[in-house]
């Protein structure tokens, strides 16, 4: 169609033995909001890369403003108008926001001397389209996340930009920097640019899409109006098969109280937590970005412990300065990010499932007991379920959901009367999801007790009896799950 | 304009300044300026080799430890060359900088091309150029270099007599090495290259996504650091006027650490010309206290190695602060 | 989706084992006679030690990903420490002193050593200095120390029972033989089949992860790096018996040949990986190409570029297999992105050393 920004022709990619994208046909007009979703390994990224120039298609044509792109560099994408920012902001840590923002554009002037007042000007300019209140001078790596991704997004602004690529721009902002997103997305909307945004939050693709594509193992399973869509059908767009309805609920009848907190306080960390948690609960925490949940999980566990307040495991307090006092005390952690904090990828399934726990595999002479460490890896591969070949293949090669078990059959393997879970569903597959949230509900039903933190209002909704919410470091409030919808929680969060 | 100076450099010019007052106190001789001319003459090579340090650390990772065998073999080569087909100074610069810079590249395309860290490959270059150094002309010392090597060494700016009548000022040599900064700090302050040298330190998957071209970068820095070494080693023949084969080779690890003490990081994106410049002034004003403290020549080595190791140590802390002290929650009042 | 990869790093055995069999034979030839003559042989068994316990030294301190700069200077430390101890306790006749006087110098000396690792322990374990800056600083502390302690003298005149341990032998094989392979045997077992061992390669494969794992990272990084010292010290004992003396600056060659081993020897210079066969085959190789080289008079100088060149040549082959392995397995690693944008922001600790 002559009046499409963007054309990809049969585009087609493989990476050694893997169809990455089989021949797709995607289109999209100027001022058109999309939405791309998919799973992990449906070819989002890689279309993405191939969009931006990064990777090269091994046949197709890219077409922009009807115009065919004979040799679609990175660079090439961007003299067109092509804008992406990833996920991991490509920004320049160790240089000013001014400097992080007026790159590109000193960049392609191709000036070999810098002009530092002109950086100056580029930059204050940028940021004024979106009225972003960042001292110019501050150093990039030093500023909060949500800050830094301001930078990228006036980064992209400096050029002209017909397209704007925006990889999970909302993981790691607060409300208020998600609307500021939001009105500048729309502005530029009004202006013509083209928008392609790329989410795995169902409830923001909702709102923010004027059309959805969808991929689904290196194939469009369709584009659609967003009047015709809703969460369910959302669901099944991405993985074909429809959404598990289920909720968790927690059986009456007298429970022991496993952990109370007391006042736990840690400066620029949280202040004043203070909850209980029983025998079969699973008690979510939700809030925003920066609201302390992740740090208070932290210092359940020991990792960065508390300053003040008490923590009383089954009626005993007990001091959590270190992981192997929380681990000894009965607590287990799945973290937030299961490639830097959970795994050693390159080390074997097996010494991933038992490594907090190999204590018990020390025999005679405090040598390791082989047969021992065999038996615990295979009761909790079986136990769980985990998909590998072979227990001495190196977890990394196992896709996400099956990672994921990795790590909670490693708490779990510790025997722990306390789990908590950090976004335990990230990055996995909507299926496996559900197969996670089944582990869940039965480790509290035989008896655990469960602290589940997650950003997804639907897991929360489906898979507590009850959930915190914080914010500033504190919780604010304490609601019950049973007649949540996602949506209700969702607005009590983002008005905490 | 914000004029804070950067944490680091601060303390680092304090040290240096009680340092001084101390040595200074024991013995006034230390602010003479003869004595202080002195020894920053004598410190120019280090603090030319340092600049070259700087550039590849910020560049990122693993320091280059190979540049002194650089240095050595550019001396080497010019020293023969110039004892066998005469010339001037300016020709052994051009001849030194042509062979510093050549070798600096081949480091820099083994880096790039094989995606090692710079240490490893720099370990294993070090030791091709040194060893085949000494297999090429024997380990044989050269006692007698051409006379402008001396001229040069010798030559003053802003000269003025003392009272026994002798001739003291700020040596060429010594001007090599405020050059040898100016240069480097030009480079990294108003130079497009040099802004993407520290953007690649900072963050090199980016630098490649906004199309700066990594690899040409990479081989400048490493043809700069050659480059310098072979001005370095100029600068160090006209003050020794000889030619010994391990008598650059061995300073690396110390020119390594003035530079980190001056605030450079490992992980690279960060480094000053200043911090490199008062990194190799503490070392200088160390080495003079001890020799004008009549402190018995077995202790330099100590002190120097204790230097390092409570510098690193410090500069290890104040990271370890920073990161425990940052906010990662704005704790909000409760309701 | 492919084949899941076992775990295996660097160079598998066989390949080794066909190096060692080529370079046996290349210098065979290269000396006719003299090379595998059991002179030559002997004396290889005498030498092989020094290198041995130097690089399995270094190796355990790779396995975190870091370095022992100061191998070498803890050895000659140890030799020093323990042969001034030795003056003290005879009142100035070494050569003299009994078994008694021996062994607690022989104690002394490798509480110096212990010392030194432990100090290198500290620096990288509890504040965080990475493991270059840290070992490089003791390095130079401990050179220095060293020259203070023996005012640039060589000090020598040992007593019989020292010097076995460098000369001596034990029912016909050299003793410094038979102390090599008793260490690394037990070092095999550490590694293997002690929780120690296990925590090591946990840790140097991630250290994050290790922490959230319930392993105590600083306790297991100070052990690793007093271990990797008790290594120097042992060297520092065969010095002391085949050098008959010991001086500040021995051996200062070996710092890069005991990493050329490593390298060769399959140590991934990131941690976490490293096999103790490996590195077996890695030194005897290593042993045979020094003696051989030597045998045929070459210029030292042109052993170490030559050390250099082999280091390059390792590289590169590396860079060539790995090319090959690395696009079979980029398909077959799922990755998750939330997981790569958390990682780049740094909200966790992460490793010490540096990562391409």
């Amino acid at each position: 169609m002559s009046n499409d920004l963007l054309r990809l022709q049969e585009i087609d990619k493989r990476f050694a033995g893997v169809h990455a994208l089989k021949r797709v046909d995607f289109a999209l007009r100027a001022g058109e909001i999309r939405c791309l979703v998919g799973e992990n390994g449906s070819g989002k990224s890689t279309l993405i890369k191939i969009i931006s120039g990064v990777v090269r298609a091994n046949s197709g044509d890219i077409l922009v403003e009807g115009e065919r792109v004979p040799s679609p560099t990175a660079g090439e994408m961007i003299r067109r108008g092509v804008q992406v920012i990833y996920q991991d902001l490509s920004i320049f840590p160790n240089l000013t926001v001014a400097e992080n923002v007026a790159m590109p554009r000193v960049a392609v002037s191709g000036r070999a001397l810098i002009d530092w007042r002109s950086v100056k000007t580029i930059a204050h300019a940028a940021m004024a389209r979106i009225d972003a209140r960042i001292d110019p001078d501050a150093i990039v790596g030093d500023l909060p996340v949500g800050l830094q991704q301001m930078v990228a997004i006036c980064r992209a602004l400096t050029s002209d930009i017909k397209l704007l690529i925006l990889d999970e721009p909302t993981a790691s902002l607060t409300k208020v920097e998600i609307d500021h997103l939001l009105s500048v997305v729309y502005e530029m909307k009004q202006r013509g640019i083209a928008i392609i945004f790329i989410t795995h939050k169902l409830d923001e693709v909702l709102k923010v899409a004027d059309t959805v594509t969808g991929l689904r193992d290196g194939e469009i399973v369709g584009t659609f109006e967003r009047s015709a869509l809703d969460h369910d059908k959302l669901v099944e767009i991405i993985t074909g098969k429809s959404v598990d309805q289920s909720r968790f609920e927690l059986e009456s009848g007298a429970r022991k109280t496993l952990l109370e907190v007391r006042g736990l306080s840690k400066r620029n960390n949280f202040a004043d937590v203070s909850f209980s948690l029983r025998e079969g609960e699973i008690v979510g925490v939700a809030g925003v970005i920066g609201s302390g949940r992740t740090e208070l999980a932290m210092a359940l566990f020991g990792i960065a412990p508390a300053e003040t307040g008490a923590i009383v495991v089954e009626g005993v307090e007990r001091r959590i300065d270190s992981v192997q006092a929380a681990v000894a005390a009965g607590f287990a952690c799945v973290p937030e990010s299961r490639l830097s904090q959970g795994l050693a990828l390159k080390r074997s399934v097996g010494d991933n499932v038992v490594v907090a726990s190999i204590e018990r595999c020390v025999g005679q002479f405090r040598l390791l007991n082989n047969q021992r460490r065999r038996s615990l890896v295979a009761e909790w591969i079986a136990r769980l379920a985990i998909k590998a070949r072979d227990p001495n293949v190196a977890v990394e090669t196992l896709s996400g959901g099956n990672q994921q078990r990795v790590v909670i059959a490693k708490g779990l393997a510790t025997r722990p009367k306390i789990f908590i879970l950090d976004g335990p569903t990230v990055g996995v597959d909507i299926a496996a999801k559900s197969a996670i949230h089944q582990i869940v509900r039965s480790l509290a039903a035989e008896g655990a007790g469960v602290i589940l933190i997650s950003d997804e209002a639907p897991e929360l909704v489906r898979n507590t009896n009850r959930i915190l919410l914080m914010r500033g470091g504190r919780i604010r409030s304490e609601i019950v799950s049973s007649s949540l919808t996602p949506e209700q929680l969702q607005t009590l969060v983002e008005a905490a | 304009m914000k004029s804070l100076l950067n944490r680091n450099e601060f303390y680092l010019a304090i040290l240096i300044a009680v340092l001084c007052a101390a040595i200074g106190s024991l013995n006034p001789h230390f602010f003479a300026p003869q004595n202080i001319l002195a020894f920053l003459k004598t410190s120019s090579v280090n603090g030319i080799l340092a600049v070259g340090v700087l550039f590849v650390l910020i560049l990122g990772g693993t320091p280059d430890v190979s540049f002194t065998a650089i240095a050595q073999v550019a001396e080497y080569a010019v020293v023969l060359a110039t004892l066998k087909w005469g010339g001037n100074v300016g020709i052994a610069f051009l001849m030194a900088c042509a062979i510093g810079a050549a070798l600096g590249a081949i480091n820099g395309f083994l880096i790039h091309y094989f995606r090692v860290t710079t240490i490893i490959v720099t370990i294993a270059t070090f030791n091709v150029y040194y060893g085949l150094l000494y297999v090429l002309t024997g380990g044989g010392v050269v006692f007698v270099v051409p006379t402008f090597f001396k001229k040069f060494g010798e030559s003053l700016l802003f000269s003025s007599h003392d009272a026994a009548g002798g001739v003291y000022g700020v040596s060429l040599v010594t001007l090599l090495w405020f050059g040898a900064l100016a240069l480097g700090w030009f480079i990294l302050r108003r130079t497009f290259l040099g802004r993407s040298i520290l953007a690649m330190g900072g963050n090199e998957v980016a630098a490649e996504r906004m199309g700066l071209r990594t690899v040409a970068i990479r081989l400048f820095v490493f043809s700069f650091v050659g480059l310098l070494s072979g001005v370095a080693a100029i600068a160090h023949t006209s003050i020794v006027l000889s030619a010994i084969p391990n008598s650059i080779v061995g300073k690396e690890l110390e020119v390594i650490a003035a530079v980190v003490l001056g605030g450079a990081s490992l992980f690279g994106g960060r480094g000053t010309i200043l911090g490199a410049f008062l990194g190799v002034l503490l070392f200088a004003v160390l080495r003079n206290g001890l020799v004008l403290l009549n402190i018995s020549s077995y202790w330099y080595d100590v002190t120097i190695g204790a230097a390092i190791t409570i510098g690193v140590s410090f500069s290890a802390i104040q990271q370890l602060r920073a990161r425990r002290a940052k906010v990662n929650v704005i704790v909000t009042e409760a309701a | 989706m492919n084949a899941p990869r076992r775990i295996a790093h660097g160079f598998a055995d066989a390949p080794l084992v066909a190096i060692l069999v080529a370079v046996v034979a290349l210098m065979a030839l290269a000396n006719p006679g003299r090379f595998l003559s059991p002179g030559n042989l002997a004396s290889l068994a005498y030498q092989l030690p020094m290198l041995a316990l130097l690089s399995f030294g270094m190796m355990i301190s790779m396995l975190t990903g870091g370095i022992n700069l100061a191998i070498v200077s803890s050895a000659n430390l140890t030799g020093i420490v323990t042969a001034l101890a030795l003056k003290a306790l005879t009142g100035g006749d070494s050569a003299s002193a009994s078994m008694l006087f021996v062994l607690i110098a022989m104690a002394v000396g490798l509480l110096g050593a212990l010392a030194s690792g432990a100090l290198m322990g500290f620096l990288i374990a509890y504040l965080e200095v990475p493991a270059i800056l840290a070992t490089l600083g003791v390095m130079t502390l401990i050179d220095g120390i060293n020259v203070v302690l023996t005012r640039g003298y060589t000090l020598s005149d040992f007593p019989d029972a020292l010097l076995a341990i460098g000369n001596g032998d034990v029912l016909g094989l050299p003793a410094p033989f038979i102390l090599l392979v008793v260490v690394v045997a037990l070092l095999a077992i550490l590694i293997r089949q002690t929780r120690f061992g296990f925590d090591l390669y946990m840790v140097g494969s991630n250290l994050t992860a290790a922490q959230y794992s319930n392993i105590n990272v600083r306790s297991v990084l100070m052990r690793q790096y007093m271990l990797s010292a008790f290594f120097s010290a042992l060297t520092g004992f065969v010095m002391m018996g085949q050098f008959n003396s010991v001086k500040s600056n021995y051996a200062q060659s070996y710092l890069l040949v005991s990493v050329l081993a490593c390298f060769l020897g399959g140590v991934d210079p990131f941690g976490g990986a490293g096999r103790l066969t490996g590195m077996a085959l890695s030194v005897v190789i290593l042993q045979v190409v020094s003696s051989g080289v030597n045998l045929l008079r070459v210029d030292p100088f042109f052993v170490t570029a030559m050390w250099g060149a082999m280091i390059l040549a390792l590289i590169a082959i590396n860079h060539f297999v790995g090319q090959r392995a690395r696009s079979r397995s980029a398909a077959a690693i799922m990755t998750n992105d939330k997981d790569i944008r958390l990682a780049a922001g740094g909200a966790d600790k992460g490793k010490i050393e540096e990562r391409r």
